[in-house]
């Protein structure tokens, strides 16, 4: 009997994934193990191993097609094999259902090691009807954006039924206007579907800016003197722990003392609850070829900042790999971006929701500065804040990122 | 204090005083009878009282098959003695409602009210003194009375309403049924068993419109084998008081009768004359109270509840609809729900039934999925000696979410509950799956119903 591929899940959250390369045509022979196609979802892409022997029969999901996990995406077998589907859907069926039930211990163990306050527990539990769920994953509806109206909040059917009916007022609208701005010559170019990472993207970049009332506001720092240690001790730094602190490094670990004074901007806002974390679990934005992608520090207020620098380099290095885990990107109370490296100063970060706050870091310039009568040669660094007034006002924001400023101004002050 | 008052102290009356006044208002209610309403004094509760004496009858009738021998010849019916426990009953639960009312600090007045003004209530104390009343919001339950034929008024004597009709001095030797809904047929099931010649005409091609044809269809072979003549797609033509004579068409045939009794059961009428509606501009629509979902009439500090509304004249929708006007009188905003409203019959057998039937559901979904289990194959109805009717659970094809459950057979009405809880949390099949119904119990039909729409019934 064929055997069949299936779109695996990866990570308990994960809706859809992506074929994004087929290695093999249909009637090609494979090998057991053999890569024959990667697929990605969300921010990871995947490579997929033959799970068995035998002649691509036939491909049921093309390049660039999103389906949701457990779905059969090719059929093995031998040369003119008849497949038999209904039964691949069954077993697919079967192997999604015992998919959670693996996971499910190893989450609930991970949860209780986080304090009950950090997301990834207030994430998961939404309140909702079995039939509104089944709806909502049939139109792949986010159920995290749901409102409820039932007892307690409890999404009903009614609520999603109204959902999709605004989703589809709003889709028959897009065309119309897209029709208008379309230039003839735009419709001839080459077009590539919205998915995976991308979709993933556009979907939470939109929702931040549609669901927060968020704002920038922008500080500079004088970090002459950082420069100054950190070029010092750079020598005994790598001896001692064979590596160097970068000024992201210092920046992070100031960006964590400043949260842990103003924990306010350690809060996230879900269902109409601000919760202030104690714990800060920092958000490090990384640039990838096709995407960005923000692994998750987590207890970042519990590593010195030699572990923190450690722990920032092995996630960016997971993340350049693609080898992050969902559960590595989940759960982040602050985020720090950093465009300094392409020579951008000021710039407006956008809030990684349900975060409250997010921090850009711009390219460092040296600039003369008046230090009384005499003009000195100094560093500044610009930083961005974006914060979500919803959450935070004004005056704390700007005290936050004036405690940032003083921590990188006073670096001494980070060390200690 | 914001005064709320509350017209009417039935089932959507009397909640929504005790409601208000836990929220923290002063209410005052009004009305001109005993508290409880139709329910208690005149519908649900009395009628349920005769019925379990007829049931009981009905019991020792079959004694022997259970292999119980009674040595008396034949039981023998004390229509005095089943009057008053009825009435002790009845005046048991008011007296209830009285201390709750007591209990929740609601002043209970006795009179007619009407609307002076959009925040005035004159009250004609059944004392003979009249007070007036202000008030901020007013809930009207005023609830709802049996209609009438035109041709034909109500005597009291003869032609009974069914207020009339269960405080009968003796039991008739014969009765005419008019009207085979709800109403129709709780009586002939208790009339019938207490040994009336019962006859009963319908104009709808089946008993019960509402319900499904293969649910009514039981009830209907029941009732024929209990005695009960029954026509259906039968028309009245005449019923003439001092003849005693009721004549009725059925199949091109003219019939006339004469029976001992006439019971016209052809609706209830919202009682909405003689509150003044008009005077304050409160709008009605084919007789009743127009509210919208907030059970607010068209001026927004006046609200309507239960039978007056002319909606589902049901005492635990009354309920709920009191609640809900009340929390909305006291500035929350709460919506009714009528979704896992469970409509109960009691015949013998009950039927029960939450949810959409079949039918209903055909027309909003087009194909729909059902499954059924017959109470014949299982093991507690056999016990029973009950081992009639049937379960029957409707889904929708794409979800497999329960649309509805009908079920007619013993103890319907309480096995109803599980279907409401379904409805409630808008349950599909799958998350049914491995539900344990305990064994051995009626409640088994209704999780082999469940199992049998995706075909997956164990004993079917």
């Amino acid at each position: 009997m064929a055997i069949n591929v299936i779109m695996p899940k990866l990570g308990m959250a994960m809706k859809e994934g992506t074929v994004s390369v087929w290695n093999k045509k249909v009637g090609d022979s494979v090998q057991k193990g053999e890569l024959i196609a990667s697929i990605n979802s969300e921010k990871i892409e995947k490579e997929i191993e033959s799970p068995g022997e035998g002649v691509l029969l036939e491909i049921a999901v093309e390049e660039g097609q999103g389906v949701p996990p457990g779905t059969p995406i090719a059929y093995i077998g031998q040369p003119n094999e008849t497949i038999v589907k209904k039964e691949a859907r069954e077993e697919a069926a079967a192997s999604i259902s015992a998919e959670p039930k693996r996971q499910n211990p190893e989450i609930k163990r991970q949860e209780k090691a986080d304090s009950p306050a950090t997301l990834p527990a207030a994430v998961e539990k939404v309140r909702i009807s079995p039939v509104a769920r089944k709806m909502a994953a049939q139109a792949n509806l986010d159920i995290q954006n749901l409102t409820g109206t039932g007892p307690g909040g409890r999404i009903t059917k009614e609520d999603v039924q109204k959902a999709l009916e605004t989703k589809s007022q709003i889709s028959r609208q897009e065309p119309a206007v897209l029709t208008q701005y379309e230039s003839p010559a735009l419709t001839e170019q080459p077009s590539r579907p919205l998915s995976g990472m991308r979709k993933v993207i556009a979907e939470r970049m939109h929702r931040s800016l549609l669901n927060t009332a968020q704002l920038t506001i922008n500080m500079k720092a004088d970090i002459t003197e950082l420069k100054t240690l950190q070029a010092q001790s750079a020598q005994s730094v790598q001896r001692r722990i064979g590596a160097k602190l970068t000024l992201t490094d210092f920046i992070a670990r100031a960006v964590v003392l400043s949260l842990q004074e103003h924990p306010v901007m350690n809060s996230t806002l879900l269902e109409n609850s601000i919760r202030e974390s104690e714990n800060v679990h920092l958000g490090m934005a990384v640039a990838l070829e096709n995407g960005l992608v923000v692994p998750v520090i987590k207890h970042a207020e519990s590593l010195s900042l030699s572990q923190l620098s450690a722990a920032i380099r092995t996630v960016a290095d997971r993340a350049r790999e693609g080898k992050l885990s969902s559960e590595e990107m989940k759960g982040s109370t602050f985020t720090v971006t950093n465009l300094g490296a392409y020579g951008v100063e000021h710039f407006t970060p956008i809030l990684n929701p349900p975060e409250s706050g997010i921090l850009g870091i711009g390219a460092t310039e040296d600039q003369p500065v008046y230090k009384g009568e005499q003009l000195e040669r100094r560093t500044i660094l610009p930083l961005s804040l974006t914060f979500d007034h919803r959450i935070v006002d004004g005056a704390p924001a700007a005290a936050f990122l004036k405690t940032i400023k003083q921590y990188l101004e006073d670096p001494f002050a980070i060390l200690v | 204090m914001e005064t709320i008052a509350v017209i009417g102290g039935g089932p959507a009356g009397y909640v929504a005083a005790i409601t208000a006044a836990q929220q923290g208002k002063e209410v005052i209610l009004i009305d001109q009878a005993a508290l409880g309403g139709t329910c208690l004094n005149k519908g649900c509760m009395p009628t349920k009282t005769l019925l379990q004496s007829a049931e009981v009858l009905g019991k020792i009738q079959h004694a022997e098959e259970f292999g119980v021998s009674v040595s008396s010849a034949e039981p023998v019916i004390n229509w005095e003695k089943v009057q008053q426990r009825k009435n002790s009953i009845k005046d048991q639960l008011v007296s209830g409602i009285q201390y709750l009312m007591k209990k929740n600090q609601v002043t209970v007045i006795s009179g007619n009210a009407r609307f002076l003004t959009a925040n005035t209530l004159r009250i004609d104390e059944n004392s003979g003194s009249e007070r007036f009343i202000d008030f901020e919001s007013c809930i009207i339950a005023a609830g709802a009375e049996p209609a009438e034929l035109p041709f034909a008024q109500f005597d009291g004597e003869w032609l009974l309403h069914s207020g009339q009709a269960m405080e009968l001095k003796t039991i008739p030797k014969t009765l005419l049924i008019v009207g085979g809904g709800v109403i129709g047929c709780e009586f002939a099931s208790i009339y019938s068993r207490f040994g009336t010649k019962v006859t009963m005409i319908e104009m709808a091609d089946q008993l019960l419109p509402g319900e499904d044809t293969d649910i009514a269809a039981v009830l209907e072979e029941r009732l024929r084998t209990d005695g009960v003549e029954v026509h259906t797609s039968a028309s009245l033509k005449k019923l003439e008081a001092h003849t005693k004579t009721a004549i009725y068409e059925v199949d091109g045939q003219r019939v006339d009768m004469s029976p001992e009794k006439v019971l016209v059961s052809v609706g209830r009428k919202p009682r909405v004359t003689g509150l003044g509606l008009d005077d304050i501009g409160i709008v009605t629509e084919k007789a009743r109270i127009q509210a919208n979902e907030y059970m607010q009439t068209n001026l927004p500090h006046i609200f309507a509840a239960g039978d007056v509304t002319g909606g589902i004249q049901l005492a635990h929708v009354a309920f709920h609809e009191g609640k809900v006007a009340a929390l909305n009188a006291c500035g929350r905003n709460r919506k009714v729900n009528y979704k896992a409203a469970p409509r109960c019959i009691y015949t013998s057998p009950e039927i029960a039934s939450v949810g959409l039937t079949q039918r209903q559901a055909e027309q909003q979904y087009g194909d729909v999925l059902t499954g059924e289990f017959s109470f014949g194959a299982n093991g507690k109805a056999l016990i029973l000696n009950e081992p009639f009717g049937k379960v029957k659970v409707v889904i929708d094809p794409q979800y497999n979410e329960v649309l509805g459950i009908s079920i007619v057979g013993p103890r319907a009405t309480e096995l109803i509950g599980q279907g409401t809880l379904m409805l409630h949390g808008e349950l599909t099949v799958d998350v049914l799956e491995d539900f344990i119904a305990a064994h051995p119990t009626l409640s088994e039909a209704i999780s082999e119903a469940i199992a049998s729409t995706v075909g997956q019934a164990v004993h079917a």
